[in-house]
């Protein structure tokens, strides 16, 4: 027999793969170790998450910006209430109405919020 | 189980009969229960690769586990030049090439060669399985080792030599030893069927 026949052979005995009878149940255990690698990366992504959060938390109130967040808002707020008050007539306006900067930035948290769901709703139906 | 990239509307029929290579996007996808159906598929092809190797069942699975982790961790780089199993097959040669250069395992792998038979097996052609695995148990660990690399997982001479620290000269004279071994146990038992089937 010639080599290259032979190894030909050799070659197609190899590719003859038994199919064992435990096939299913070793699928199942690859998929628990999949799983299990999920679920310690998903720990992991969290808690790195949540330290990095806390840090950056510390960060952002030792560093004094709420207080300049509160008059930012504070002169926004008056901006646009004295913007207002030029553009619309004073009967349209409530009584007393006035532009909070907390108000504002509500609004434009509320805002974010529903752009969010938006791109959301529009990946899902893509 | 989660199934990020499987379409609304795919179920477990579909995939069992879809191509590979569309298993292989859904699963690149983050397509798990894809992924899992290759597993169904190939899994036992490339458990029983790496115990020809020379692996004891239990390490065979455990290697063949750890390659298709692998695969599914790097399944982008899968183009599909050639099939999944024998790229899956590669990475578990790989495997156990590495852990066998690690452990030095060849010493054990060659005590262990006559607990290779697994009573489990399901499908035909048995009869030349048995042949090639009662074969391969003849051979020296490395020869068995150097010949499944090359003839089971399709590794080139050069691609063994390097899986398993050797120099290339002396895993080609594995291979050519192996294959005159197997060659003299395999030839006269395939001679034999084929004269009976000649005779009907």
């Amino acid at each position: 027999m010639a080599d290259l026949e032979f190894e030909d052979r050799i070659d197609r005995m190899f590719a003859q793969a038994p199919t064992f009878g435990d096939a299913d149940l070793f699928a199942l255990r690859l998929d628990e170790r999949l799983n299990r690698g999920w679920t310690a990366r998903r720990m992991l992504i969290g808690g790195l998450g949540l330290a990095g959060g806390l840090v950056g938390g510390a960060q952002v109130i030792g560093s004094g910006v709420i207080s300049r967040f509160d008059e930012i808002s504070a002169q926004s707020g008056r901006l646009l209430t004295q913007r207002l008050s030029e553009v619309a007539p004073f009967d349209l306006l409530p009584v007393g109405f006035a532009v909070d900067g907390q108000i504002l930035w509500m609004s434009a948290a509320l805002a974010a919020v529903a752009i969010g769901f938006a791109v959301a709703r529009a990946v899902r139906e893509i | 189980m989660p199934d990020g990239g499987m379409p609304m509307g795919e179920t477990t029929a579909s995939r069992a009969a879809a191509h590979d290579l569309d298993l292989v996007a859904l699963a690149a996808g983050g397509g798990r229960e894809a992924f899992g159906e290759l597993v169904r598929r190939h899994g036992s092809a490339v458990r029983s690769l790496v115990r020809r190797m020379g692996a004891q069942p239990a390490l065979a699975d455990d290697i063949a586990q750890d390659a298709f982790l692998a695969a599914f961790e790097r399944i982008a780089e899968f183009r599909g030049e050639g099939t999944f199993q024998a790229w899956v097959k590669r990475i578990a040669a790989r495997l156990y090439a590495k852990r066998w250069r690690r452990e030095a395992i060849a010493r054990r792998a060659a005590e262990a060669l006559e607990a290779d038979d697994d009573p489990r097996v399901t499908q035909s052609g048995v009869a030349a399985r048995i042949d090639l695995d009662q074969a391969l148990a003849s051979l020296g660990a490395l020869e068995r080792l150097c010949v499944s690399l090359c003839y089971g997982a399709g590794l080139s001479h050069s691609d063994a030599a390097e899986a398993l620290g050797l120099p290339l000269g002396t895993v080609k004279s594995h291979v050519k030893r192996g294959l005159d071994k197997l060659k003299a146990r395999l030839a006269p038992a395939q001679t034999v069927r084929d004269a009976e089937e000649a005779n009907g």
